[in-house]
């Protein structure tokens, strides 16, 4: 192993070969890329259910999923029945992608699988026939129904009989097992890791249950503008769906075969809030102390990082604490620092959500493009950041740092660069 | 760079007790844990390894909290309390790493929801809408998901480091003591709560076991482990109960039998089959090196070993 195959504390660096999302812009990268640089919302009327009468009629949905080329990654037979929904097909997808972009053989035992996700919730109809004939669901319904599902369908597609495991942490899912991957890269003994997340909101019982609690926004009559983190007008977040896959790799496993180095998660910090199930510290501590974290995790000071892609949900108590988190963590650099949620325009894809938007910010370290918040039409003076209000900016991006924080207090931070 | 990790401390909530004590004692003694449950009348086996009463009230900061509270998040505060006990250090960079099970069914309670919003025999989400909304629990989405138990333990406690939930059922408890046992010898953190919590005694949960084919009566416990470094502990004058480390190969049948013997007492424990095994050897005094991979399909790369502080 080359000194350029370590990180400043010796560790093996972890470098990102390969990207896959399906998001509420579409099907790829580059459809969610364009999306968020354009500072599109892709926030519309729910059309896969009839929403007549419910408090929240819209989402952030994917579009449907056309029967397309496998790629080369077939689904084996004996998951197949893991990927006959819409949250094991998302999977598929972006992990379809990110191999392809890797360019990774089928991967054997030198490779493992962290996804973020929670448990699937059964259709209405299975419900309903559940409670007509008083059945339980079948097998394959209660097999997709577990957190850990899309973690084994993908282990199988890939052929990556290393260690896998699924992190349940809500909103923070998949920014853990990015994190988890990351760990288990620098620990050796491994090639590879797949990572990422994968979530579907928008139904009926989830529409109800988070109105319910007050955390959505009801901005019916117009979609487009009801995620606006960080905005004074703000008043709630927005249910969306999609996923977000990640091949990581050791630097020297990359050099070794030849890969295209996409970028790099430089470091990895999480912690808790220790408060509220629903509420977020006011002071922002749990966040500064996940952000923190992260930048001793990369070995870097707060102004070695161009650009947050924030948690920002839209509500008025996260972006509020989050904003105190950052000053928090960066000190005056939390002045200057560009913020941005990307949740404004795809909606909060939950346990997907920190995979993708640990993607966006590779791909604003990789193309020096600020995304934009969305519909950022009079920033709250409570959330005095330096934000990109709704027009994405050119700017050099060394590193960017990305936020989940999760319904129950965990928060998630990554560091990420382009610049392997 | 990594350092030996010892178990400081230990709680247990399970069929056979609410201590460490008494659970060792009653696996010794032979005893069952496993009684009828009513609520699972309906079903040909009738049993669980059920906790009549989960002392969990001692933990709570605010009474009124319990009503977030699922029965994992109740079990895994109960052990993790007494298992923090007497730990003087920085709560703040004290880790939590629990394996938890798949997201209870919500089936129960949101039962009159779902009822109101049916309308000949279909359920008719528009009606779900309406008057099925009204009976819905506001709180349900909150008390469901996987990382509650996590999110009640650091809330109630003041854990504020590193952690995680990893999901699943036996491979999850497993995970979360390997993650924990790596963030301690690494120095991420400075200690770590450990364990896992699962409670599989509804009949929503006894049902789809059933359905996916699993053998046995289910249960519910959790167990959760406070892990330190053994030079920084010692120092400190804490209680080593054993040492915990990576590197053993488990045994040909995963352990010394501890696991069938915990199974057929208390039933199927999900996520809490690991951590409540490492319990109940560490309660008895380790009276060997017990060396365990109970990963489910290849889930864990690492097997534990548990040791008395002298090489038994």
């Amino acid at each position: 192993m080359n000194d350029i195959d370590l990180d400043r504390f010796g560790r093996p660096r972890v470098v990102v070969t390969g990207m896959g999302a399906v998001t509420p812009h579409g099907i790829g990268l580059d459809a969610a890329w364009a999306g968020v640089i354009e500072g599109r919302s892709a926030i519309s009327g729910i059309t896969r259910f009839d929403p007549t009468g419910f408090p929240v009629r819209f989402g952030a949905q994917v579009p449907e999923l056309d029967p397309v080329d496998d790629r080369g990654w077939p689904v084996p037979d004996e998951v197949a029945h893991l990927a006959a929904d819409l949250k094991g097909r998302l999977a598929v997808a972006a992990a379809r992608e990110a191999l392809s972009m890797a360019g990774l053989p089928r991967l054997g035992d030198r490779a493992g699988v962290c996804l973020g996700s929670e448990a699937a919730r059964p259709s209405l109809a299975d419900v309903a026939r559940r409670m007509a004939d008083n059945e339980p669901p079948d097998a394959g319904t209660l097999a997709r129904m577990r957190p850990d599902a899309p973690t084994r369908l993908l282990a199988a597609l890939a052929g990556a009989t290393g260690p896998r495991s699924t992190v349940s942490t809500a909103c923070t899912s998949s920014s853990q097992a990015v994190g988890e991957g990351v760990l288990r890269l620098r620990r050796g003994g491994l090639d590879a890791m797949i990572v990422g997340g994968v979530d579907v909101l928008v139904d009926p019982i989830m529409v109800t249950g988070f109105s319910l609690l007050g955390a959505l926004s009801t901005r019916n009559a117009d979609p487009q503008a009801a995620s606006r983190p960080f905005d004074a007008d703000r008043d709630g977040f927005v249910l969306g769906e999609g996923a977000g896959m990640l091949v990581l790799e050791t630097m020297a496993s990359a050099r070794a075969r030849g890969a295209t180095v996409l970028g790099e998660v430089e470091g990895f910090g999480c912690s808790c809030n220790a408060y509220r199930i629903t509420d977020s510290p006011p002071d922002g501590r749990g966040a500064a102390q996940s952000m923190a974290a992260a930048l001793a995790d990369a070995s870097l000071n707060p102004e070695d990082v161009d650009y947050i892609n924030a948690h920002g949900t839209s509500t008025m108590m996260n972006d509020a604490s989050e904003t105190r988190g950052i000053h928090r963590a960066f000190g005056a650099h939390g002045n200057v620092v560009r913020v941005s949620s990307t949740k404004s325009m795809t909606g909060h894809l939950v346990a997907a959500c920190g995979a993708v938007e640990a993607i966006y910010s590779l791909l604003a370290c990789r193309d020096g493009v600020l995304p934009p918040t969305a519909n950022l039409d009079r920033p709250d003076p409570e959330c005095n950041l330096a934000h990109v209000p709704k027009v994405a900016e050119r700017q050099l991006v060394r590193r960017a740092m990305t936020n989940a924080f999760g319904f129950g207090g965990s928060n998630g931070t990554l560091v990420v660069s382009a610049r392997a | 760079m990594t350092v030996r990790v010892a178990v400081t401390g230990l709680g247990v909530v399970c069929p056979l007790g609410l201590t460490p004590e008494d659970l060792a004692d009653a696996l010794a003694a032979g005893r069952s844990g496993l009684s009828q449950n009513p609520a699972l009348a309906v079903l040909e086996d009738d049993r669980a390894g059920k906790v009549a009463k989960v002392p969990v009230r001692a933990w709570l900061k605010r009474r009124k909290d319990r009503k977030l509270m699922a029965r994992a998040s109740e079990l895994a505060l109960a052990a993790a309390g007494p298992a923090l006990d007497g730990f003087t250090g920085d709560r703040r960079e004290l880790g939590v790493f629990l394996g938890v099970g798949r997201e209870p069914p919500d089936d129960g309670e949101s039962e009159a929801a779902l009822a109101a919003a049916c309308h000949e025999g279909r359920l008719d989400p528009v009606r779900l809408a309406g008057p099925g909304r009204d009976r819905y629990p506001p709180l349900l989405p909150l008390k469901t998901l996987p990382n509650m138990a996590l999110a009640h333990v650091s809330i109630h406690l003041d854990v504020m480091g590193e952690n995680g939930a990893w999901a699943g059922e036996v491979g999850a408890g497993q995970r979360a003591v390997v993650a924990g046992i790596r963030a301690v010898a690494e120095g991420r953190c400075p200690a770590a709560l450990v364990g896992g919590a699962d409670s599989l005694v509804d009949l929503g949960s006894a049902r789809d076991r059933l359905r996916l084919g699993a053998e046995g009566p289910p249960g519910e416990a959790a167990a959760v482990l406070l892990l330190e470094p053994l030079a920084g502990a010692r120092a400190a004058g804490r209680p080593v109960l054993a040492v915990v480390d990576l590197d053993g190969k488990p045994t040909p049948t995963p352990s010394s039998g501890l696991g069938d013997e915990i199974r057929a007492a208390m039933g199927d424990l999900g996520a809490a089959t690991v951590p409540v095994e490492l319990a109940a050897h560490i309660a008895a005094g380790c009276p060997e090196t017990l060396c365990l991979d109970r990963s489910d399909a290849g889930d864990v790369s690492a097997a534990i070993s548990v040791s008395a502080l002298s090489p038994c």
